[in-house]
């Protein structure tokens, strides 16, 4: 017999398995207006929704408010309960619907600014797009021995030849690397991809470690030098 | 080329760093967000559009318009609620061009519906049982419901958003609130 629970994630609500329902005493009568001393369902649900700011007085002090108003709030949680069930029951999207998400997204690049590259040929006018350079700085941080670069910011002015700008990281660092030598190691490594493939005056490489990631298994044993 | 080194896996890592990533154009990192959250948009879109048909195509352009517009997304921890209003937009877009006013203020719901427990939990399979509460509320009740209950959106601005007169968008969501509130009593 399968049993489920409807309420997972809803703290505070007793969801008994599906096997041990029981009909005898059953309160199907919590939003009953007879109970509520005059103010209707209705207006209760306004007054949830307003999130209560204006105290009404009357419908504090009435015990069958209050009960409809703590079972309103429970059928927030219970349909958002249902909703995340009828997510997990979701089949994995196909192939062929992924394929299709994904061939759509690949026209559409993230080019960001334009950088311009010195060329030999003076009529000949060559750029390098920021978001090919932020994807060369992920390739760069991720190299390194327990980083995952996450979100890339270059700031400065990059379409002017030789103006400084600055490279900023988000990262993710797995748990049991030092982080100060991942960090370090990051640096270095953005600084040297980009010398070696861009004509940018790089002045700093901020890095900010967003995350420590647990990863299953044994701790790796701490590492050094930059993977190549 | 490239080694498995220089391409880590990213599911252990923070969905802030995920979103960063594709934000920044990194498609594997979007395929990730993808597979992790297409369950979820799937079913909040089928709740609204109350059928089945629409749902890989509202859901592939919502998840194409996110990926145009993540640079956007000031706080990455908000992406699940940021997904699904751009779900919810495109759904509600759909529905709006059909014209169909029928459906919409559910006047071709007209079946009695068994309020009784017995009725309200007749279904036997894991599947039958969700379906129990939310999916076998009528469609026009169900969608009214979602968008208040789930989305946070305000009678006036249901019924702005279907066309409907908001008497008629209050009637839907208090029929959906008394069978909604049977169902979850007979869990408890």
């Amino acid at each position: 017999m399968t049993t489920i629970d409807p309420m997972d994630g809803a703290a505070g609500i007793d969801a008994p398995g599906f096997d041990v329902l029981s009909f005898d005493v059953l309160d199907t009568d919590v939003l009953d207006e007879s109970a509520l001393d005059g103010h209707t369902v209705d207006e209760l649900s306004d007054y949830l929704d307003s999130g209560r700011s204006t105290v009404n007085f009357s419908i504090e002090s009435s015990p069958g408010c209050q009960l409809a108003l703590a079972a309103l709030e429970r059928l927030r949680t219970f349909t958002r309960g249902l909703l995340d069930e009828e997510a997990r029951l979701e089949p994995e999207p196909s192939d062929d619907w992924m394929r299709r998400v994904m061939s759509r997204i690949a026209i559409e690049a993230h080019a960001g600014r334009d950088i311009p590259i010195a060329s030999p040929e003076p009529d000949a006018h060559l750029v390098l797009t920021e978001g090919a350079v932020r994807g060369l700085v992920r390739a760069a941080g991720d190299v390194v021995d327990g980083a995952i670069v996450g979100r890339c910011t270059i700031s400065g002015d990059v379409g002017v030849p030789g103006a400084p700008v600055a490279v900023h990281v988000d990262l993710s660092v797995r748990w049991g690397s030092r982080m100060p030598d991942v960090a370090s190691r990051v640096r270095a490594s953005i600084q040297r991809e980009l010398a070696m493939h861009t004509e940018l005056v790089v002045t700093a490489v901020d890095v900010t470690i967003q995350d420590v990631r647990y990863t299953p298994g044994p701790v790796p044993a701490m590492r050094t030098g930059v993977a190549s | 080329m490239r080694t498995s080194q220089q391409q880590p896996t990213l599911d252990q890592v923070d969905e802030r760093v995920i979103v960063g990533r594709a934000a920044d154009g990194d498609a594997r990192a979007f395929e990730l967000i993808v597979r992790r959250h297409s369950g979820l948009m799937r079913a909040y879109a089928r709740n609204i559009l109350g059928s089945t048909d629409e749902v890989d195509d509202v859901v592939q352009e919502s998840f194409i318009v996110a990926w145009q517009q993540l640079e956007s997304l000031s706080d990455p921890a908000a992406l699940k609620s940021w997904l699904m209003r751009i779900v919810g937009r495109r759904s509600i877009d759909r529905v709006r061009a059909r014209h169909d006013h029928d459906d919409l203020s559910g006047h071709d719901e007209a079946a009695p519906i068994d309020l009784s427990p017995e009725g309200a939990v007749q279904a036997h399979s894991l599947e039958d049982a969700v379906q129990s509460a939310l999916g076998r509320l009528p469609t026009a009740q169900r969608r009214c419901w979602v968008l208040k209950e789930i989305a946070g959106m305000r009678y006036r601005e249901i019924a702005a958003e279907l066309d409907l007169p908001e008497s008629t968008v209050r009637g839907l969501i208090a029929r959906a609130r008394t069978r909604m509130a049977t169902e979850m009593e007979a869990w408890r």
